[in-house]
Parts: structure tokens; C-alpha cells; sequence
């Protein structure tokens, strides 16, 4: 069957939250730290292997790794950012989902409308994970790229 | 016109029950993987590239083997079924869901394969 | 200010440029109204109540899905206005989209009460009756006016063709929740499929953008419990959602005394 061209449709248009809700925005962030931790995982799969051929093989990753310079550092700190919002956000989205929290419960729509499964309390989870997740990256990075070990 | 795609051929599980693994497994990794990065931080004691040093990520291995085991399914599972549900809402393919969640079983048979005999050996 | 440019996406995909003597209280439908009656009668767009009943009017402007009718020029805080066909639909003309493939979608999810006995429910001998806190549980989502709007915006909808949509699967609630429907397991059965209740991924953006307060989103979120509760604990029956109670309405556990059928056979 012949599909018709859909206006405005397309990944692009999936991914792109302009003008839209908060939520819409951490969905977007969500698939792509997604994405990021799934590349990183096999990365670290195949890296981690590397043990098995004893203290010499990982020695070699590691300067390997280590020849990439500050970009190591910048990329671990990145993959510590997705996993920390992906993880932070994915509570909240099985809270939403499975259990129907921050969703509100069936009301009579009265003008000016407000929908409850966007309103106060589901804002407000957003929003902790959101500011949680940045400073446990802030202090990720601390760790990470300046070294000052800083708990 | 397009027209809405009937389930074709059956599948392994119930939709459901694959979301139902997701949040497990998300939930699950939540805990495990808070606990692999608390291994690479400050409260170790020791700066980060000691803490990658060959005993010391042999010795996490050895001694926490169960956790990582978890670890391994878990972020496997869980990432290469997120991977599955964007490709296939990307795709939309009809006669060829088959084909995709093979390729994505065999991919997750892989890495765990590969996860698998990195804790067996060094353990 | 004084005047106003309508850049309205044609068929094509071409920008025609419309400038429009701007007056106060105008509506986007309005603009396009004064357009297609003094400059450009072959301009193409749906629209019918003007009151934002009939959900007709759907179009992208400045980016987001609305009701055109219902959209304030002046609200919009710019004298170059963006409007484009709704997303996600295939254009037939101008702004006119082929909005065929989601009505198919609400079809496909039986947007009716089922009844177990035919002939009952064909020759019933009295009214279903439903308590008010009954109907609490789904009236939210009665007010949907099929405008397209949220499937316009959800970006499931925007990568899936075959997704049933937020606006089919509110609607599907709609029946879960209701007293009187029997058709509760079909209904978990049609959502629980590749493309149904599961490729709602929670952004919202379909709530956000409902001109009625259908809140699809919570639909959503309350139907795929009803699944879950389904498949994962074997529960068969009415979606159990407690609502909150109008202002004034009887306290919970107060039951209306039985309606008096006045004689009639019972």
C-alpha cells in the first residue's frame, strides 16, 4: 500500500520540543541519553573484556584510552550526565506510567484549562530530578575533570 | 489511506510484558549502577584513575560478581529493548518486525555472551 | 498593531505571504477569513462552528498545534504569523489535511458502548443508570471533539503511522471507565499491541495542546494501568480510577436513593 507523505512528520519533527511542555523537552533528553549510554555500554563491554587477557591487555586500553587526553575525561563526564538524567527521569516516567502518579485524576474541564497530568505535582517531579541530576553531574565533574576528589 | 497495522505473526510477548521487563530492568539498574559509580568515586578514597587501575577493577569484579552479573543483564535488556522500541516506532515496518526484534535478540545474546565470559574468566 | 502577516505553508510546501488589517479580538480564522475573502479565494482551510466546538479549524501555528477559530491573533505576541497544515497528516490542499487515517484510528478502537446481550441492549426495557461519581471516572474525556490537535503534536504519532494515537486511546478509556460498557477485555486486548498503549512514551504534548481539557495524557497513563493490571494481576473489569467529586456533590459512600420507574416494569 502506498504510504502518503505525512506533513511535518519525521524523526526531526519526533525529537524537536520547541514550544512545547517541560515534558516534552525531558522526552526528548531522555531518548538521547539513551542512546548515548546504549553506545557507550557496548564500548564498555568490549573495554571491560579486555581484563581477561590480563594486567598487559588492560594496561594498553587503558593508555588508549588515556591518549585521548581531556576528551576522555569530557566524554566519561558526559556518559556520567546521560546516565544520571536517564536513570532520574526513567523513576519518574515509571511512576507515571505503571502507577499513574503526578497524573492527577479525572476532573470536570473548567476554563481557563489547566490538565492535571501536566500540572503542580508532576512539575515539581520534573523539576527535583532535573536540579538532583545537575548537581550530582556538577559535583560528577568535579570529580572527573579537575580531580580535586571533592565529596 | 493508511490503515492502522495489525499484529502480523504472532510474537514472542505480549507488548506488555516487554514494558513490564523495561521497568524491572530500569528499576533494577538504577540501584546496580548507582552502586558500579559509587566504586569509581570519592568515597573510595582514592582518585578516579586508581580506581582503575588492574586490581582494583579485577577485585570489584571478583568480589561483587553477582552485582555486575545484574548489571550486565540488566543495561543490556534494558538498553537494546529502548533501541528495539525507537527503531521500530522509526521503521514501522509490517512484514518485517520479525526481522528486527531477531536481530536485536541476537544482539543482546551477544554483549551478555561477551559480559558473561569477562566475569567468568576474571572471577 | 496595525497590520498583521499571515505566512501561510501551501500546497507544495510554498510560503505565501497575506498581510491582513489587524482589528481587535481577531482571530486567526479571521486573518485567513479577510484573506480568502479580499485577496486569495483559493485559499483551502476547514472551518465551521468558529467557536471551537466542532474541532475543524486545526492547524500548526507559530509552530504549535491549534484551534484557529480559538487562537487570539494577539496572544500570540507577533505581527508574522507562521501557519502551516496540522502534523503528521498528509495535506490534500493548503491547509486542508487528509484526517481519514485518525478517524480510522478512532475506529479501530470500537468508540462504543458493547453490550454482551444483543438484544437487550437493543430492546432494552429501561435507561442504564449511571451515579454521578460513575460518570466523574470518564466524563473528562467525553469532551474530545476529534480535532486532531494532540495527534498533531505527539511525537510518537510524528514517527509511527500505525501508532493508534492519544486521541483513540483516551477515547478507549473513555468506554474502559464506563458503568455500562462490557467490552473491557477486547478493549485491553486492541491497546495492548506494538503500536498502542505502549508507544506513549509520557512527553505530554498532546495535553498540552487539547483545546477541551480531554487531558489525553491521563487517559493514556490510566488505560495502560487498566492493561497492567490485566496482564501482570489477572484483574478483569472496570477501570478503577476514583475521581474527584464536583463541589457540593454527596459525600462518598452516600448513595442517591434508587430511581422510582413511577410503576414501570422493572
Amino acid at each position: 500500500m502506498k504510504r502518503e507523505k505525512r506533513f511535518g512528520a519525521g524523526l526531526f519533527s519526533s525529537l524537536n520540543p520547541v514550544g512545547f511542555n517541560l515534558e516534552r523537552w525531558s522526552y526528548t533528553v531522555h531518548r538521547a541519553t539513551g542512546v548515548v549510554m546504549v553506545g557507550y555500554l557496548m564500548a564498555h563491554i568490549f573495554e571491560t573484556f579486555q581484563l581477561t587477557g590480563g594486567a598487559t591487555a588492560w594496561a594498553n586500553t587503558m593508555s588508549a584510552l588515556h591518549s585521548l587526553g581531556p576528551m576522555e575525561m569530557i566524554g566519561l563526564w558526559l556518559v556520567a550526565g546521560s546516565a544520571l538524567y536517564h536513570g532520574g527521569n526513567g523513576i519518574r516516567l515509571i511512576l507515571n506510567e505503571a502507577f499513574g502518579m503526578f497524573m492527577g485524576k479525572p476532573i470536570l474541564p473548567v476554563y481557563p484549562y489547566s490538565p492535571t497530568s501536566l500540572g503542580r505535582s508532576q512539575k515539581v517531579a520534573v523539576w527535583t530530578i532535573t536540579v538532583a541530576v545537575l548537581a550530582l553531574w556538577v559535583w560528577a565533574g568535579l570529580y572527573l575533570l579537575a580531580g580535586l576528589g571533592v565529596i | 489511506m493508511a490503515e492502522p497495522a495489525k499484529e502480523k505473526g504472532g510474537s514472542l510477548m505480549k507488548e506488555s510484558w516487554n514494558m513490564v521487563v523495561t521497568y524491572v530492568t530500569g528499576a533494577l539498574l538504577v540501584f546496580v549502577l548507582t552502586f558500579h559509580l559509587l566504586l569509581h568515586s570519592p568515597l573510595m578514597g582514592v582518585a578516579f584513575d586508581s580506581t582503575l587501575l588492574f586490581p582494583n577493577a579485577t577485585g570489584n569484579l571478583v568480589d561483587y560478581q553477582i552485582v555486575f552479573g545484574l548489571l550486565l543483564i540488566g543495561a543490556v535488556i534494558h538498553g537494546f529493548n529502548g533501541i528495539r522500541v525507537m527503531v521500530l516506532e522509526w521503521l514501522h515496518p509490517t512484514r518485517l518486525a520479525w526481522l528486527l526484534n531477531l536481530i536485536v535478540f541476537l544482539l543482546m545474546a551477544f554483549f551478555i555472551a561477551v559480559g558473561t565470559v569477562t566475569l567468568v574468566v576474571v572471577g | 498593531m496595525d497590520k498583521i502577516t499571515l505566512k501561510v505553508t501551501r500546497s507544495g510546501g510554498k510560503r505565501a505571504s497575506f498581510e491582513v488589517r489587524y482589528r481587535k479580538g481577531m482571530t486567526v480564522l479571521d486573518a485567513l477569513t479577510e484573506v480568502r475573502e479580499k485577496q486569495d479565494s483559493t485559499l483551502g482551510y476547514r472551518h465551521s462552528c468558529r467557536m471551537g466546538i466542532c474541532g475543524s479549524c486545526g492547524m500548526t501555528i507559530e509552530g504549535l498545534p491549534r484551534l484557529a477559530c480559538q487562537t487570539q491573533v494577539s496572544s500570540l505576541e507577533t505581527d508574522s504569523i507562521r501557519i502551516e497544515p496540522l502534523h503528521n497528516m498528509s495535506v490534500v490542499k493548503d491547509l486542508v489535511v487528509d484526517i481519514l487515517p485518525f478517524f480510522d484510528h478512532h475506529r479501530s478502537v470500537k468508540p462504543y458502548l458493547i453490550r454482551k446481550d444483543i438484544k437487550e441492549r437493543d430492546h432494552s426495557e429501561r435507561e442504564y443508570k449511571v451515579l454521578t461519581e460513575e460518570v466523574q471516572k470518564f466524563l473528562q474525556f467525553d469532551y474530545c471533539i476529534m480535532c486532531g490537535l494532540c495527534y498533531a503534536a505527539c511525537p510518537t504519532a510524528a514517527l509511527d503511522p500505525y501508532y493508534t494515537g492519544p486521541q483513540a486511546i483516551a477515547q478507549a478509556y473513555r468506554y474502559m471507565a464506563d458503568p455500562r460498557d462490557e467490552g473491557w477485555e477486547k478493549r485491553v486486548n486492541l491497546l495492548d499491541t506494538s503500536h498502542g498503549v505502549w508507544r506513549c512514551h509520557m512527553a505530554g504534548a498532546c495535553s498540552f495542546v487539547c483545546p477541551k481539557d480531554v487531558d489525553p495524557a491521563k487517559a493514556i497513563q490510566l488505560a495502560r494501568m487498566e492493561v497492567l493490571r490485566s496482564r501482570v494481576l489477572g484483574k478483569k473489569g472496570k477501570a478503577g480510577s476514583k475521581p474527584v467529586p464536583p463541589p457540593g456533590a454527596p459525600k462518598e459512600g452516600v448513595k442517591p436513593p434508587p430511581f422510582d420507574y413511577g410503576g414501570a416494569k422493572k
